[in-house]
């Protein structure tokens, strides 16, 4: 293991043949199933969990020629904004030492950041690609949800999330969608994109014409440092030929919280299958099975886990439900036509990927509430399935920063074509 | 309701019933695992029934297009759209500690059966039915040998994932035999749709609420219940009722039980009961659990399912009340017959494959009376007959032709048709069984007796000459090819017999 802590388990997974991957090193996030390499999702849980099937991704992998080069460090079961939360310690940013690399997935941006891969596979389920690729310095693609086979990945919040490419280049990250990206019969809420599915071809740069819509919502309360670095970012789009004007979006005042009611509500759910019975400690207890479980897993999970299986247990209890999840859906609802209405009037939004620079190493860590709201810009894009890119925007005092580009549902090509202008 | 002011006259029971059936799929509900009964633990499972971290449910059509056939047989309606939930309980059997079911979209709703108990018609309505899966089962090992009392216990994920259809009544039923009968035509209806196996353990699963509460709420027609007084009466929950049969029982000794708590001025605790085959009674279940909330929300991994146009496009049979019906109308069959006959949809079907070459009559009698009544008392299913009912066929072919006797038929090459597994022409050759002179002489002396009731009348009188009275009748219907010194000793042994 490096330095950096950047992986959990480093084992080479290789390929089959000479596929479009061939000779491609890819590092590949710890909730994404590899059969017969542990996927510990970051926890003690499944410290020793052992899958004995591999993801529809992982098998496409293998397909293309790919060689996984071992499963990344994240935040327990996703659960994080710095992947501080891992059961496996806190890994460092390749890109700015000694602060966070993002997360949940800041084990497989930082190394592509690092070099220890050449690009790199991880999960966002309210921003945990695109943070730590804005964090780390490099490109990370959050599909519309329904692209890429869920089957594998294991849940966290899983109306919401997807898996996606980390790269160096927005062309390198695109052809690793190409590799991932399509229906599969194992995964019900895969959709067929349609024709316009080549991802790598459409990174040509050219943004002559394009129309940038800048949500005003997702400036207020940024840093000032992230938001000079952002406005420069689009003016680069604009000597280019792109154009771009103010839009708003009223609802995603709402998103933070309607985000982490549903994410919570369906990790509460998901989380219930690890009792002790056939993951993590079980055995040796006293008492009934249902205190047996207990155990198992208040001994098993992490803080922030706890949390938000607790939170995410009340809001869907009776009494309670119509007051947070109904209400979560319902502004769920809302966000999603105000993206249709903000996308009807411009091509693709722009925004800052995180309204902050990455954070100190522990800095965070005691408040929550402080990270919650750092997804400010990125949960509303999940409520709303659809896709979205964060590209290197260039950096604050030393510090990267993301720009993140987002497009209608199925409108890849889009992104990449005008993401592939910066980077 | 206090029990001093009530006396038992003036009692009425009220049942409500949730039936799960598990549906005859060949492959479970959300994965392709067989759903074939295996001796071998965990022998057909994946990472999808298994509840493995990351695996995803892919809903099997076969399954809905069974629950489609049982809305349509109970005349439910089907939605335009269905969803699935899930509904969130810790159990040691259920994989994923939450079981995807339906909630408040489910595939049928406002759905009715007819029964007929003793003669008089009801019909019982059905107020919902979904699809969901079925949890694994449990084996304890050791110790009490219960769930908390066992040293140990055993997880078996074989039957995970089969599909289940829950079947909620209404309170609609007045007594334990009502509920048998529902069960029992419930069942006979399930089998014609050729969506049930009653044969594999477990395929019926049934609950039942009882309560007792008094006459005066129920309204005039005794199907309305005022809500209140059903809300107001404790009620209980009784569990582990696998048959129509055990259901009657359960309920039978449920409603005893509680009218002797009120009579003798006892409350009736709202609780869960265990129905303890063996023994014969039910007992309350450990602790009184707590209103159990069971969060459920929509499961985002199965979209919405559009179903209206799966109702027109798929068919169903006849179903077992309307052929009884038609049996009696087309036929000319007692009801007891087209029931019998109606039983099940392999008995319907063959009876009127009989029925189409040879008499009805005849057809009934073989199929419902000597058929049935063997294969019974043998206690064999029709189903065991598979591949040998065109020998069984041909025998009622041998008999309507007239080669062999009735009786024949019936006690030599049918029992021996199903304890050696012969064939009825070798039963028959082998046996000797052909009809020969003899019979002819004896079918003829039969005949002469029936024709001449006057001369039979003689004869038994004293009158021993009415005897070649009838030699002469029987000489003429053979042709005078018998032998009159028999003749007279058959009719003889016929008369005296």
């Amino acid at each position: 293991m490096s330095d950096a802590n950047i992986f959990i388990t480093e084992k080479s997974i290789e390929g089959d043949g000479d596929g479009p991957l061939a000779g491609t090193t890819v590092a590949v996030k710890d909730n994404i199933s590899t059969e017969g390499v542990r996927t510990t999702c970051g926890s003690e849980m499944l410290e020793d969990y052992v899958p004995p099937y591999d993801a529809t991704v992982v098998s496409s992998l293998k397909e293309a020629g790919a060689t996984v080069v071992g499963k990344t460090n994240m935040d327990e079961f996703g659960m994080g904004t710095t992947t501080e939360t891992s059961a496996f310690g806190a890994t460092d940013n390749p890109a700015a030492p000694g602060h966070v690399p993002g997360g949940s997935s800041g084990g497989s941006a930082a190394a592509v950041a690092a070099g220890e891969a050449d690009v790199a596979l991880g999960s966002d389920t309210g921003g945990s690609i695109r943070c730590p690729a804005a964090f780390c310095g490099v490109v990370g693609i959050k599909p519309t949800y329904g692209l890429v086979s869920r089957y594998g990945l294991v849940a966290y919040g899983n109306s919401l999330e997807q898996i996606g490419p980390f790269a160096n280049t927005v062309e390198d990250a695109a052809e690793l969608l190409d590799v991932i990206a399509g229906s599969d019969e194992r995964d019900a809420t895969t959709r067929d994109a349609g024709d316009e599915t080549d991802y790598a071809d459409a990174a040509t740069g050219d943004v002559d014409g394009l129309s940038i819509g800048v949500p005003t919502e997702l400036l207020e309360g940024a840093d000032e440092g992230v938001v000079e670095t952002f406005w420069d970012a689009i003016a680069d789009l604009e000597d280019r030929g792109a154009e771009y004007h103010e839009v708003s979006l009223p609802s995603v005042e709402h998103a933070v919280e309607a985000y982490y009611v549903i994410a919570m509500s369906e990790a509460s759910s998901n989380l219930a299958r690890f009792d002790g019975v056939r993951y993590g400690n079980s055995g040796g207890y006293e008492g009934n099975w249902n205190e047996a479980f207990s155990r198992a897993r208040e001994e098993g999970f992490g803080d922030e886990v706890k949390r938000r299986i607790l939170l995410g247990t009340y809001a869907l209890s009776a009494g309670y439900h119509d007051k947070y999840y109904k209400k979560a859906q319902d502004a769920r609802a809302w966000v999603k036509q105000d993206f249709d209405e903000a996308l009807s009037e411009a091509d693709v939004l722009a925004s800052p990927t995180m309204p902050v620079p990455p954070f100190e190493l522990g800095e965070s860590l005691e408040d929550p509430l402080q990270m919650y709201l750092a997804d400010a810009n990125t949960v509303p894009v999940n409520l709303a399935d659809l896709p979205a890119i964060s590209v290197p925007a260039g950096e604050t005092d030393g510090l990267p920063v993301g720009l993140q580009l987002i497009g209608p549902a199925f409108g890849e090509r889009r992104l990449i074509r005008a993401a592939s202008a910066l980077a | 309701m206090t029990a001093q002011t009530v006396q038992q006259g003036d009692l009425v029971t009220v049942i409500g019933l949730e039936v799960h059936v598990q549906l005859e799929t060949d492959t479970k509900i959300f994965c392709g695992c067989s759903t074939e009964p295996t001796d071998e633990p965990n022998e057909n499972v994946c990472p999808v029934c298994l509840g493995l971290p990351g695996a995803l449910p892919v809903l099997n059509e076969g399954a809905v297009e069974a629950a489609v056939k049982i809305g349509k047989a109970i005349d439910a309606d089907i939605p335009e759209e269905t969803r699935f939930h899930r509904k969130n309980y810790y159990y040691p059997d259920l994989p994923k500690n939450f079981q995807i079911t339906q909630y408040d979209e489910p595939i049928c709703a406002d759905g009715e059966l007819e029964i007929s108990v003793e003669g008089d018609r009801r019909t019982v309505a059905i107020e919902r039915a979904h699809l969901e899966e079925d949890p694994g089962s449990l084996q304890h090992v050791g110790g009490g040998g219960g769930i908390d009392t066992a040293e140990y216990t055993l997880v078996d994920y074989n039957r995970a994932g089969t599909p289940l259809m829950e079947i909620v009544t209404a309170p609609d039923f007045r007594s334990p035999d009502e509920v048998r009968a529902f069960l029992a035509e419930l069942e006979e209806v399930l089998e014609y749709l050729g969506v049930f196996d009653a044969e594999r353990d477990g395929s019926l699963r049934i609950d039942a609420n009882l309560s007792i509460i008094p006459e005066e709420e129920i309204d005039g027609d005794a199907e309305e219940i005022d809500g209140d007084a059903l809300e107001a009466a404790n009620r209980t929950e009784v569990k582990n009722i696998s048959s129509h049969k055990g259901a009657q029982k359960a309920l039978a000794y449920e409603e005893t039980r509680q009218k002797n708590a009120i009579q003798r001025g006892r409350a009736v605790e709202q609780e869960t009961r265990h129905w303890d085959e063996s023994r014969g009674i039910t007992v309350s279940m450990r602790s009184k659990e707590e209103e159990k909330d069971y969060r459920y929300f929509e499961e985002a991994d199965l979209p919405p399912l559009q179903v209206s146009g799966w109702k027109a496009e798929i068919a169903i049979p006849e179903l077992p009340r309307a052929r009884r019906r038609r049996f009696q109308e087309e036929y000319g069959l007692s009801e007891e017959a087209a029931s019998k006959l109606t039983s099940t949809k392999q008995v319907a079907d063959f009876y009127e494959d009989v029925a189409g070459e040879f008499d009805p009559d005849l057809a009934a009698t073989w199929v419902a009376d000597n058929l049935l009544g063997e294969l019974n008392y043998r206690d064999m299913e029709i189903t065991e007959m598979e591949g040998r009912l065109e020998e069984v066929t041909r025998l009622v072919e041998l008999v309507a032709e007239d080669e062999i006797t009735a009786k024949n038929a019936r006690e030599t090459v049918l029992r021996s048709m199903l304890d050696d597994g012969a064939s009825p022409d070798e039963i028959v050759e082998e046996e000797g069984l052909g009809k020969t002179d003899e019979d002819e002489v004896q079918q003829a002396v039969v005949e002469a007796i029936d024709e001449n009731p006057g001369a039979v009348e003689d004869y038994e009188s004293g009158d021993d000459g009415a005897i070649n009275f009838l030699v002469g009748q029987v000489m003429q219907k053979t042709g005078g090819s018998a032998d009159p010194g028999d003749v007279n000793q058959l009719l003889r042994a016929e008369l005296e017999g």
